[in-house]
């Protein structure tokens, strides 16, 4: 009970130690807690920002799918084949540390501000991990399988959709996991750089406009955002996955 | 002298639900002896053993050495256990080193201390290897060093050769004869294995199936020092082992009945 | 593996890196692409080299890499701290999981506008951004691997006379290292993604400021020159943790 509770408490907790801190240092830019809940409704109301907001959640949604669909197969053909694992693992080592978000400003020079540029930039986001997960997990499928797999009369795509793929889903699905919380940073991030519309508009705007409640009560929504999708889909993949030994529950995010 | 007295142990299993490991043991074990705690899996031998370490507390029941209660592992009760346990980030000599740097001895001495033990557990040579070098028999004689290294008073070995191959572990138990010939110190035993249990000691003590009870205790009565091919055509020790084979097989029954 | 496999190896990981560049520059050569928006690789890399015996540019370089290491500096410090504390006492593992498990996938750069109102424009906003970034991995790998320490490791060490306050830093701290530095690995890689995204978003210099100057007036040459620059930065930092860490690491199996 108390387990199930406690991340609610620590929401809780923070909130309050928020508007102590707030309290205290009598900051005009430092709205309290309950100064910046009560601003939630008054954003979310907007229409505008809305519609902005759904425009960002639906290219985040396409990045995300089409991320994933590209990834995982990609991510398991590199960890049954040393060839191909060879052949992307120098180019992925080179992606790896550039930020994707930065490269908005050069895919806007070439596609213009449109969807197809902002969801480009998520998509890059989402790929990295999952591509790694994937690879990871079929990497330490057991060959003893595969070969079980072959005697009996599976072709070699047959056996890595019939048996490389379910044994490496827990895996898979982890790279999943963050890949989702990677994609709404991602969104929020290029949206702060292209400053056009979206969530990390809005926040920026009101930054600029001083509106300081207004940046606090985004900064809830875009964290419990976060956190709400995470734990769905941890819901979802602890459904996917009951067979496989618990892991570690805690996922790794990072933008 | 060990004291082992009316000692259980209650484990709480991951349905929560309590499960007797240990029953009421009452046991004494001399100073100098080589007594083997034999049973089928699941019988809490190696309970029993980490109660006498002081790694585990016994639920009911006091262990005590030299009439002082066990309340903690310390330096004069020296475990090895079948997963070698051995510092993965230090070499052979570091390992072995540990524990006379940990009892405060300079390193000089502590260094020539351990080269000493390196050598006499057949060794020499790998001073420098990291644990992943080696090989499982390799690993094991170093971890018996290390533990000889901190000069303890009793030796708790916890199925020191399970993990090795036939010929490895015979190999081992020869060669742990040898190195305890010089110097008796006293040791506790946990196998499954009869024939090491009879080959090994001087008393075998027979537990029965979960939960653990001291069955039998049976006095290995053979000279020594003792060696393996001719112990092999002595009747007395086919004897000892056919015994006890045989008690192993009435305590399968009843975990049938 | 032998020798020649690598080299092959490391020929086949090439191809994909030297296609793209080549695909660069044939889209130039046949006029696909202006060359004001995408400017051919050599002129790119001229370019960068110049840049780089710029006192200037090596100025955004070093102010990028202060905030950088400073941020990841304090992450691993507190990192490792915690996710030890966390391991080895219970008390103190009950209250840091569920915040760890709210915090963890927080969009930590939507906290940039806090952190800006809060402690200002200057290096400090940057680099507590990097902070709570790169803290989340470094402190689950490490409590992950301080938790499931060998119980026979320390009570092996224990035996031989370690007392129990030592058994934290001779035992589980070494024993905990491979997965510590894993996590350090993944947070070195979001330190380098995240200081180049803070610059961006606002600051008077470092390497993502110079990517916005570049955009705002138009200068594609000047906009690839910074992205490079952070990926062979990601790539040097990289290769220098696992050099660190394969001698560190010298006595585990698969270091």
């Amino acid at each position: 009970m108390l387990r199930r509770a406690a991340p609610l408490l620590v929401c809780l907790g923070l909130l309050v130690v928020w508007q102590l801190a707030s309290l205290v240092l009598k900051s005009d830019s430092f709205p309290t807690a309950l100064e910046a809940i009560r601003a939630i409704p008054v954003v979310l109301g907007d229409k505008d920002s809305l519609v902005n907001f759904a425009a960002s959640l639906r290219r985040m949604a396409i990045g995300f799918a089409v991320g994933v669909a590209i990834s995982i197969p990609l991510g398991l053909s590199m960890g049954r084949s040393r060839a191909v694992a060879s052949l992307f693992n120098p180019l992925l080592m080179v992606i790896y540390p550039v930020p994707k978000a930065a490269l908005m400003p050069i895919i806007m020079l070439w596609l213009g501000v449109g969807d197809i540029s902002k969801t480009l930039v998520i998509f890059l986001g989402v790929s990295l991990p999952v591509i790694y997960h994937s690879f990871e997990g079929a990497r330490a499928v057991e060959e003893k399988m595969l070969w079980s797999g072959a005697a009996m009369g599976l072709s070699s795509t047959q056996r890595l959709v019939r048996i490389v793929l379910p044994a490496a889903l827990p895996e898979i699905l982890t790279g999943c996991r963050t890949g989702l919380v990677l994609a709404l940073i991602t969104m929020i991030t290029s949206e702060m750089i292209a400053r056009q519309s979206g969530a990390g508009n809005i926040l920026f705007n009101a930054l600029d406009m001083g509106q300081y409640d207004t940046v606090f009560a985004m900064i809830i929504i875009v964290g419990a955002m976060g956190i709400v999708l995470d734990a769905l889909f941890e819901r979802l993949r602890a459904r996917l996955v009951r067979w496989s030994e618990p892991q570690f529950d805690i996922p790794l995010s990072f933008s | 002298m060990i004291e082992i007295d009316g000692v259980s142990q209650v484990f709480q299993t991951s349905a929560r639900q309590d499960h007797l490991a240990l029953s009421n043991i009452s046991l004494t074990i001399e100073d100098g002896a080589f007594v083997s705690i034999l049973g089928p899996s699941g019988c809490g031998k190696s309970t029993l053993l980490y109660i006498v370490g002081g790694f585990v507390r016994p639920t009911a029941g006091v262990a005590s050495m030299k009439g002082r209660a066990i309340t903690g592992p310390g330096p004069d009760r020296g475990p090895v256990f079948q997963e070698f346990a051995l510092f993965p980030w230090k070499s052979v000599l570091g390992n072995v080193m540990y524990g006379p740097r940990q009892q405060g001895i300079k390193r000089p001495d502590a260094e020539a201390q351990s080269r000493a033990l390196i050598e006499m557990v057949g060794l020499k040579g790998f001073e420098d290897f990291y644990p992943k070098e080696l090989s499982g028999g390799m690993k094991q004689r170093v971890a018996l060093a290390r533990t000889l290294a901190y000069h303890p008073e009793v030796l708790l070995m916890d199925e020191p050769f399970g993990a090795l191959d036939a010929h490895t572990r015979t190999r081992l138990q020869n060669d742990l004869l040898n190195i305890w010939e010089r110097d008796r110190k006293t040791v506790l035993f946990v196998t499954h294995s009869v024939e090491e249990a009879v080959f090994l000691s001087d008393k075998v003590v027979m537990m029965t199936r979960s939960p653990g009870r001291v069955r039998e205790i049976i006095d290995i009565d053979l000279p020594r020092p003792r060696h393996r091919t001719e112990l092999l055509l002595d009747p007395r020790y086919q004897k000892y082992i056919v015994e006890i084979e045989r008690m192993f097989d009435d305590s399968g029954d009843d975990e049938l009945r | 593996m032998n020798g020649r496999a690598i080299t092959s190896d490391a020929l086949l990981g090439m191809i994909p890196i030297v296609l793209l560049v080549a695909i660069w520059q044939a889209l130039i050569s046949f006029g696909y692409a202006p060359i004001t928006l995408l400017p051919p690789p050599g002129q790119v890399f001229s370019r960068m080299v110049q840049q780089l015996l710029t006192t200037s540019f090596q100025q955004e370089i070093a102010a990028t890499l202060f905030r950088l290491f400073t941020g990841f500096s304090i992450a691993v410090i507190l990192g490792v701290a915690i996710g030890l504390a966390a391991a080895v006492n219970p008390t103190i593992n009950t209250v840091v999981r569920p915040i760890v498990r709210v915090l963890a996938p927080l969009p930590k750069v939507a906290l940039y506008p806090a952190l800006l109102l809060l402690v200002g424009f200057g290096h400090e906003s940057k680099i507590l951004l990097v902070t709570f970034d790169a803290l989340f991995p470094i402190l689950l790998a490490t409590y992950h691997g301080a938790s499931t320490v060998e119980q026979k490791l320390i009570w092996s060490a224990m035996a031989a006379g370690t007392p129990p306050r030592e058994v934290l830093f001779k035992v589980v701290l070494p024993a905990a290292a491979p997965s510590i530095l894993t996590g350090c690995r993944i947070g070195l890689v979001i330190s380098c993604i995240v200081v180049f995204l803070a610059e961006m978003i606002t600051s008077t210099d470092g390497l993502g400021h110079a990517l916005v100057t570049a955009a705002r007036t138009f200068q594609a040459v000047d906009m690839f020159v910074p992205l490079i620059t952070i990926s062979l930065v990601g790539l040097i930092l990289n290769g220098l943790l696992e050099l660190t860490r394969s001698y560190l690491l010298r006595g585990f199996p698969e270091a």
